[in-house]
C-alpha cells in the first residue's frame, strides 16, 4: 500500500489579485489508498475552496508547494487528474446533454474506453439514484438531481481521490442523507479517499475521519475525529429565561465553558465525567428557568467553537488528545 | 445482468491514450453540431455553388458545347486563378455564416453552465480544450471550403489532363492554404466571441458583427483620411488580398499581400489572447 499523504502542503500561499487568500499553510492530510475522508471545515471565506482549486491546479501558488496524491499541483497534474474526481460547488453541467451522455463523456475524458464509459455511466447513475432519469436532459433536473449528477461524473472513472466542494448545498434533508450515505459508501466500500469541503459541521462529522478547520486563510485546527469521538466530550444546547449574565462566569465552577447566542440561548461544553444534571443545578443556583436543554455527544462543534476562538479551551483538555502534531499555520 | 442490479464498482481496466482522449470532445461536438437544423441546412446550401462551379468546369473542358459562343467569351471563361478566387470568395461567405451559427454553440454553453472546471479537472489542459474546439470548427468549415475546392481542382485536372496540373498545381496548393488561413480566423473569431459573451445567440451576432464592423471602420478610415491602408484592418479584405497573391490574380489597390498576411496574423494573435484569458476553470475577480 502506498503510504504517501493524499494532500501535502508546504508553506502554501495563494494570492488572488492583490489579496493573499492562503497564508502559508503547511500540513499533511490523509493517507492515500486507505479509503478515509478528510473534511475541510470553516466559515465562508476561510479559504477552503481556494485550497481545493489550488490542489486541482486551477490556481497557482504564489509561494510554497502543494502536492496531491504525490503529484505537484503546479506541474505534473496531467497524470494526477486521471486519478481524481471533482465535484464543484456551483452548478456545472452541459444543459442540453442527457445525464448518461454527459457522464459518459466525462468518463471518456478521464481515459475510459467508449464502451466501458457507457457501462460505467449507467451504473453510476443508478448508484446515485438517477437511473430512471438518466435519459433526461440535465437542464430539466432539480437542484438535488443536479448535485447527484455532479457526484456521478466525479466518481464514474473510479478515482483514487474524490474532491467534493460543498456536496450537500441546496439539498433537502432526505437528499442530504442520501448524499452523505453515498460519500460514506465511496470510502468504506469502494476504498476511495475523499476530501470534503463544507461549512456544515454535521456533514463533516458524519462522514469524515479527519478534519481540518480553516479560518482567514490558515489552518487553525487539525484533528482525528475518531480519537475526538473516543474522548467523549459532551455538548449541551441550553435555552433559559431570566438574567443569564452571570452564567458564563459560573460555568467554570463545574469545569464547563459556554458561548451565549443571545435571547437566553447557550452552547455549553461539558468536560468528561460531568453529567448534564450539573447544568440543571447551576441554572437553579442562577435563578434561571430552563426552557430547553439538549444534551448530545458532539465532538466537532466543540472543536469548531474552540478553533474559531469562541471558547478559550476545551474543558478537561488535558484528558483528551487528537491535535495532529504536524500542522502549522501562519 | 441488468445494469441496475449490478451496482457500482470502481473502474480498474485499461485507460485510453492521449490522442483518444483528445478526440472525445470533437466526437461529441460533431454529433451535437449536426443536430442543429440550421447548421445542416446552411451546409447543404453551401454545396450549390461548388456544384455550379463543377458544371462550369465541365463546360469549359468540352469545346463542342461552346462552339456557338462568342470567341471573346470563350477566352473569358477559363479555369484559372480568377475562377478559383471567385469560388473561394463565395464559399468564404458561407463559411462566415456557418462559423457564426455553429461556433458559439461549442464554447458558450460550457462557459454559461460552468462546465470548464469539470473538463479541466480531468487530464485535459486549456490549450487541448481550445484545440479540440478549433478542430471541430475547422473540420466543419473544411467540408464547405477547401474540400469541395480540391474536388473541383481534381475535376479540372481529370478533364484537362496532366499538363494543366503541371502548369497550375500552385492554384490547388494556394487555394487550400488560403482557405485554411481563413478558417483559422473564422474559428478563432467564433471561439473568442463565445468565450467573451457566453450567450449563444449574442455570441453569434458578435461573430458576424466583428467582420461587418471592421469592414465599416476600414472604409471609414480610408474615406476620412483619404488613404488606402485602412483596409488592412478588414480581415475579409486582407484575406482576399492574400488569396489573390496565392492564386496569381491581380491584387486590389491598397496594402500588399505581405502586409495583409501580417495584419491577419495580428488579428489571430489578438483572438488567441482573448481565448487564453477567458477559457479558465475559475474566474478571479481582483
Amino acid at each position: 500500500m502506498n503510504a504517501s499523504p493524499v494532500v501535502e502542503l508546504e508553506n502554501l500561499k495563494v494570492r488572488l489579485g492583490r489579496r493573499e487568500i492562503l497564508h502559508g499553510i503547511t500540513c499533511r492530510l490523509g493517507v492515500s489508498g486507505t479509503g478515509k475522508a478528510v473534511g475541510l471545515l470553516g466559515p465562508n471565506g476561510a479559504g477552503k475552496s481556494t485550497l481545493i482549486l489550488t490542489l486541482l491546479g486551477f490556481l497557482r501558488a504564489s509561494a510554497g508547494r502543494a502536492r496531491i496524491l504525490g503529484f505537484d499541483c503546479a506541474h505534473g497534474m496531467g497524470e494526477a487528474r486521471s486519478r481524481i474526481g471533482y465535484m464543484p460547488e456551483n452548478d456545472a453541467f452541459i444543459g442540453d446533454m442527457t445525464a448518461v451522455a454527459f457522464v459518459r463523456q466525462m468518463a471518456e475524458l478521464s481515459g475510459l474506453p467508449p464502451e466501458a464509459a457507457l457501462e460505467k455511466a449507467h451504473q453510476v447513475l443508478f448508484h446515485v439514484g438517477l437511473g430512471e432519469a438518466r435519459y433526461r436532459e440535465l437542464r430539466t433536473y432539480s437542484l438535488g438531481m443536479k448535485q447527484m449528477a455532479k457526484l456521478a461524473q466525479a466518481i464514474v472513472h473510479g478515482p483514487e481521490l474524490v474532491v467534493l466542494d460543498e456536496p450537500t448545498n441546496g439539498l433537502d434533508p432526505a437528499a442530504r442523507r442520501r448524499m452523505l450515505k453515498l460519500i460514506a459508501e465511496m470510502k468504506n466500500e469502494q476504498g476511495m479517499n475523499v476530501l470534503v469541503c463544507s461549512h456544515l459541521l454535521r456533514d463533516i462529522e458524519q462522514v469524515c475521519d479527519e478534519a481540518v478547520i480553516m479560518k482567514d486563510g490558515a489552518i487553525v485546527h487539525h484533528c482525528n475525529l475518531e480519537e475526538e469521538r473516543r474522548s467523549n466530550r459532551s455538548f449541551v444546547e441550553l435555552e433559559v429565561t431570566g438574567d443569564d449574565g452571570g452564567l458564563r462566569a459560573a460555568l467554570p465552577e463545574i469545569g464547563a465553558e459556554g458561548v451565549p447566542e443571545g435571547l437566553g440561548r447557550w452552547r455549553i461544553v461539558l468536560p468528561p465525567g460531568v453529567e448534564v444534571d450539573a447544568i440543571w443545578r447551576l441554572a437553579g443556583r442562577q435563578n434561571l428557568l430552563v426552557r430547553k436543554l439538549t444534551h448530545r455527544r458532539d465532538t466537532l462543534e466543540e472543536i469548531f467553537l474552540k478553533a474559531m476562538g469562541h471558547i478559550a479551551h476545551t474543558p478537561g483538555e488535558g484528558a483528551a488528545s487528537g491535535v495532529a502534531p504536524n500542522v502549522t499555520a501562519s | 445482468m441488468s445494469v441496475y442490479k449490478r451496482g457500482y464498482r470502481r473502474y480498474s481496466g485499461p485507460l485510453t491514450g492521449r490522442w483518444a482522449r483528445f478526440l472525445v470532445l470533437p466526437r461529441y461536438a460533431w454529433r451535437r453540431l449536426y443536430q442543429q437544423r440550421l447548421v445542416l441546412l446552411l451546409t447543404i446550401l453551401a454545396f450549390i455553388w461548388p456544384l455550379l462551379c463543377a458544371g462550369f468546369i465541365y463546360l469549359t473542358n468540352h469545346a463542342e458545347l461552346l462552339q456557338g459562343l462568342d470567341r471573346d467569351f470563350r477566352e473569358f471563361i477559363q479555369v484559372d486563378g480568377r475562377f478559383f478566387s471567385i469560388f473561394m470568395y463565395v464559399q468564404a461567405g458561407f463559411a462566415v455564416f456557418l462559423a457564426a451559427l455553429a461556433g458559439p454553440g461549442l464554447i458558450a454553453p460550457d462557459l454559461a453552465n460552468n462546465a470548464l472546471p469539470l473538463y479541466f479537472s480531468r487530464p485535459l489542459t486549456r490549450w487541448t480544450y481550445a484545440l479540440a474546439r478549433l478542430t471541430v470548427l475547422v473540420g466543419m468549415l473544411s467540408i464547405v471550403t477547401w474540400i469541395p475546392g480540391l474536388i473541383l481542382f481534381g475535376l479540372q485536372v481529370g478533364l484537362a489532363g496532366g499538363s494543366w496540373f503541371s502548369a497550375n498545381w500552385t492554384l490547388g496548393a494556394g487555394m487550400v492554404a488560403g482557405f485554411l488561413m481563413w478558417l483559422l480566423v473564422l474559428s478563432l473569431v467564433a471561439m473568442a466571441s463565445s468565450a467573451y459573451v457566453r450567450w449563444k445567440v449574442v455570441a453569434a451576432a458578435v461573430s458576424l458583427a466583428f467582420f461587418f464592423i471592421l469592414s465599416g471602420i476600414a472604409e471609414m478610415i480610408d474615406n476620412v483620411l483619404r488613404v488606402r491602408w485602412g483596409h488592412i484592418i478588414d480581415p475579409a479584405w486582407a484575406v482576399n488580398q492574400v488569396w489573390r497573391a496565392l492564386l496569381g490574380v491581380e491584387p486590389i489597390e491598397g496594402p500588399g499581400a505581405a502586409a495583409s498576411a501580417w495584419a491577419l496574423a495580428a488579428i489571430v494573435l489578438l483572438l488567441v489572447v482573448v481565448i487564453e484569458r477567458k477559457l479558465r476553470p475559475v474566474e478571479v475577480v481582483s
